[in-house]
């Protein structure tokens, strides 16, 4: 009996246990679920206000929103909590919360979000995928809100408004884009007889350049002048080459005449340079303090307009030189391509007025000249982009003007994964083990096939 | 009370609740387990086994599809057959060499010599270091041009390989990797060595029998056990892999590059889950690999009756 007894105590005692775990998660779940993660450094108001009294003496009730970004750095989250705390400054109606995600987890935990209907109210996103979310019903479409503004649409750049439509319907706003472009080394030009202020401006000119750059000793090299795999990307020139992406909204483009020209021509770097010799330099890449170009060992790059920020406390600015990609031939077109994140509003957030508003500031002129001023990102806004503020710093003015050579378009909704199939055949022709012109062909077979059999 | 008046009847009474005693206390003992079972584990379990048939995407449908993500996955998507290619390549070569080396390791720090704990420490090490920053480590020494690997083989005169920029080395450079982190099995050998019982080496040692001999016959069939228990788990974590997939690729942008050599099974499944959204399908490749795990268990089970050597005679 006592024994029994003694039994009885301890399931007594483990159910409530158990009971009191189960209660203390589900009203987790109904309080506040997403408030726990972050600290915004605002010391303002209303921060806890999901509390169940209705805060019934405050005058006006403000709405919170909980905004997501993956920008958690020290150089970008004191911008964008700048703009937050000014957008919360700028008005009495809403106050934003700035939650930092790290990179790809944010989404991840966006879609479970989402799909436990609870997300966040305004989130930065990738560029190329918008359609996907307006697609599976992830993201809330804007038209309605776009109705009543219409004059929003023209504030950004052709392109980057383009990404946003789905069925030509906006699902999100442009927030930040990138373009590439030619960087070279002054003091190398001048010390191999180049003129410092005449970059290559076609493909068989940055041939000959870099030829003239290439330093050899021995067996190693000490600088090389350029190497197109390497210092751009196998991509890069073989969109730069039609200026037709790889793949865009209608689908991939992978084997034009033009681009099976363009592969031939980035192999030749490494049959000319040795691919054994450029896959060990490739693989000291990385760092800022130890970029080949930052400490001599490459001549020319083609990286994004950021690349000036990071480098020009490493070198002495007037040694950079900066120029288009490029072009194939006279007359094909510096062509390049971007990237880049957009604003949208989870489906299901709760307060999409009010996030559109956010929204909105965040892509007008003060948002985006703040952001573009301090990190060197190509903004979505032309008009802020042009800022004379901005316009002032010539790598700024630059590549707010390469922005008319930059292609960017969405990934087809079913072609996300699109590089995994093809990239390994490209890969085989850069090492020599399949025919370029065979190697595009089964790209563009294996993408579209993809497309076909993913629904 | 009752116990003192009818001894006989009352000690079958005493025995029964003893009985009903020990087992009921065993439920109580694995009831948090089964509790968070119930409530954790067995409702996604049967979810997926459900979403599987299903073309669930999280957020926009789940309709009943039948055979058909089963369909796409044998018919339709090369990569599939990639990343299981490659995850058997990764298993097949990383399990033997893993449990060679684990047991090839105990042995040593098995000898009684002195400062054998430091050895035993500085061999367990690694096992405790873990995730991405090992990863990034083991990148760092197998850089091609200034990785301290191939700076220790260019001393001996060997121009080392591009281990992860060389499709045909990325699975060995990772089956590289996990060999310096054998600690955990060597641990559990160690331990199964420890228990070999001394009478039988000096009765063998007596009969003249070698040192070779001795492991042969007497140190490896006492251990079987513990080799067959890890044998199961490694190669079930074998199929698990995916992290060093993820994070050791050449490019990140491309998990899995170069050349898809680094897609592993669950690599694939991730990607397709989150982003593609093609949780359904996904579910079905989770479901696929459970039955290809259960086959090759049930396999080694079944083989271990072969040359699995247990002490307690009963041949459990």
């Amino acid at each position: 009996m006592f024994q029994r007894k003694k039994f009885s105590v301890i399931l007594v005692v483990m159910v409530l246990i158990g009971s009191t775990l189960l209660a203390a998660c589900s009203s987790d779940k109904k309080g506040e679920p997403s408030a726990s993660v972050s600290s915004p450094s605002n010391s303002a108001t209303p921060g806890e206000s999901a509390s169940p009294s209705p805060s019934a003496d405050k005058p006006k009730e403000k709405v919170t929103l909980d905004f997501w970004a993956h920008w958690g750095s020290t150089t970008r989250r004191p911008i964008i909590e700048k703009i937050v705390s000014d957008f919360n400054a700028s008005q009495d109606r809403i106050f934003v919360k700035y939650s930092f995600q790290p990179f790809g987890e944010g989404w991840t935990k966006e879609l479970a979000a989402i799909a436990a209907g609870n997300p966040p109210d305004v989130i930065i996103q990738d560029i190329f995928t918008v359609g996907q979310r307006a697609e599976k019903k992830q993201a809330v479409n804007l038209s309605e809100f776009l109705s009543k503004d219409p004059s929003v649409k023209d504030r950004f750049f052709e392109q980057l408004w383009d990404t946003v439509l789905y069925n030509n319907e906006p699902y999100a706003l442009p927030f930040n884009t990138d373009t590439r472009f030619l960087y070279y080394n002054k003091k190398a030009f001048a010390e191999v007889g180049l003129d410092p202020n005449s970059p290559p401006t076609t493909w068989a000119e940055l041939e000959t350049f870099a030829k003239k750059l290439d330093k050899k000793n021995g067996k190693r090299y000490d600088r090389i002048g350029y190497h197109a795999n390497n210092a751009g990307g196998w991509d890069l020139w073989v969109q730069n080459s039609d200026g037709k992406l790889l793949i865009d909204r209608e689908g991939p483009h992978y084997n034009s005449d033009a681009k099976v020209e363009a592969l031939k021509w980035v192999k030749g770097w490494d049959d000319r340079l040795g691919k054994k010799e450029m896959d060990a330099f490739k693989a000291t890449f990385g760092s800022k303090q130890n970029d080949p170009f930052v400490i001599g060992k490459l001549a020319m790059t083609v990286q994004t307009g950021t690349f000036f920020a990071q480098i020009k406390d490493f070198m002495n600015p007037d040694d950079i030189g900066f120029a288009p990609v490029p072009e194939m031939k006279p007359g094909s077109g510096n062509w390049t391509f971007g990237g880049g994140f957009t604003l949208e509003i989870p489906y299901g957030a709760k307060h999409p007025e009010e996030s559109w508003e956010f929204m909105k500031y965040m892509t007008d002129i003060a948002a985006q000249k703040y952001w573009g001023q301090y990190l060197f990102d190509n903004i979505a806004n032309k008009e802020a982009a042009n800022d004379p503020d901005l316009s002032a710093n010539p790598v700024y003015k630059f590549a707010t003007e390469n922005m008319k050579w930059t292609l960017i378009s969405p990934v087809p909704n079913n072609a996300p994964d699109y590089k995994n199939i093809a990239n390994p055949f490209i890969e085989k022709a850069l090492l020599g083990q399949e025919d370029p012109k065979s190697a595009l062909d089964k790209a563009q077979a294996g993408v579209e096939n993809l497309m076909k059999t993913t629904k | 009370m009752s116990l003192r008046q009818s001894p006989s009847a009352g000690r079958r009474k005493t025995r029964l609740s003893l009985e009903r005693k020990e087992a009921l206390q065993g439920y109580m003992f694995v009831l948090p387990w089964i509790l968070g079972f119930i409530v954790f584990t067995s409702g996604p379990l049967l979810f997926s086994l459900y979403v599987s048939f299903t073309n669930y995407d999280f957020t926009s449908r789940m309709d009943f599809i039948g055979l058909r993500n089963y369909e796409h996955m044998f018919d339709e998507d090369p990569l599939f057959w990639l990343s299981l290619k490659n995850t058997a390549f990764y298993v097949v070569l990383m399990v033997p060499l893993t449990t060679i080396a684990s047991v090839f390791l105990a042995t040593l720090l098995n000898q009684k010599i002195p400062g054998m704990r430091i050895f035993r420490t500085v061999y367990y090490l690694p096992a405790v270091l873990s995730g991405v920053g090992v990863y990034m480590l083991w990148m760092q020494l197998l850089s091609p041009d200034s990785g301290l690997v191939n700076v220790v083989l260019s001393w001996f005169g060997i121009e080392g390989p591009g281990w992860l920029f060389d499709a045909n080395w990325t699975k060995p450079a990772i089956v590289f990797m996990k060999m310096w982190s054998v600690g955990g099995g060597m641990l559990m050998y160690l331990a199964a060595l420890q228990n070999v019982p001394e009478q039988l080496y000096e009765a063998a040692e007596l009969d003249g029998a070698g040192v070779f001999r001795r492991f042969r016959h007497i140190t490896l069939p006492m251990i079987t056990p513990v080799i067959f228990f890890e044998v199961v788990t490694t190669l079930i974590g074998g199929f698990q892999i995916f992290q060093e997939g993820y994070v050791m690729s050449a490019d990140p942008t491309t998990p899995g590059s170069p050349m898809n050599s680094l897609l592993f099974y669950n690599l694939h499944m991730y990607l397709k889950a989150f982003q593609v959204f093609q949780m359904g399908y996904a579910s079905a490749m989770a479901w696929f690999l459970f039955a290809i795990v259960l086959v090759i268990t049930l396999l080694n089970m079944w083989i271990s009756k072969f040359w699995v050597h247990y002490e307690g005679g009963d041949g459990r």
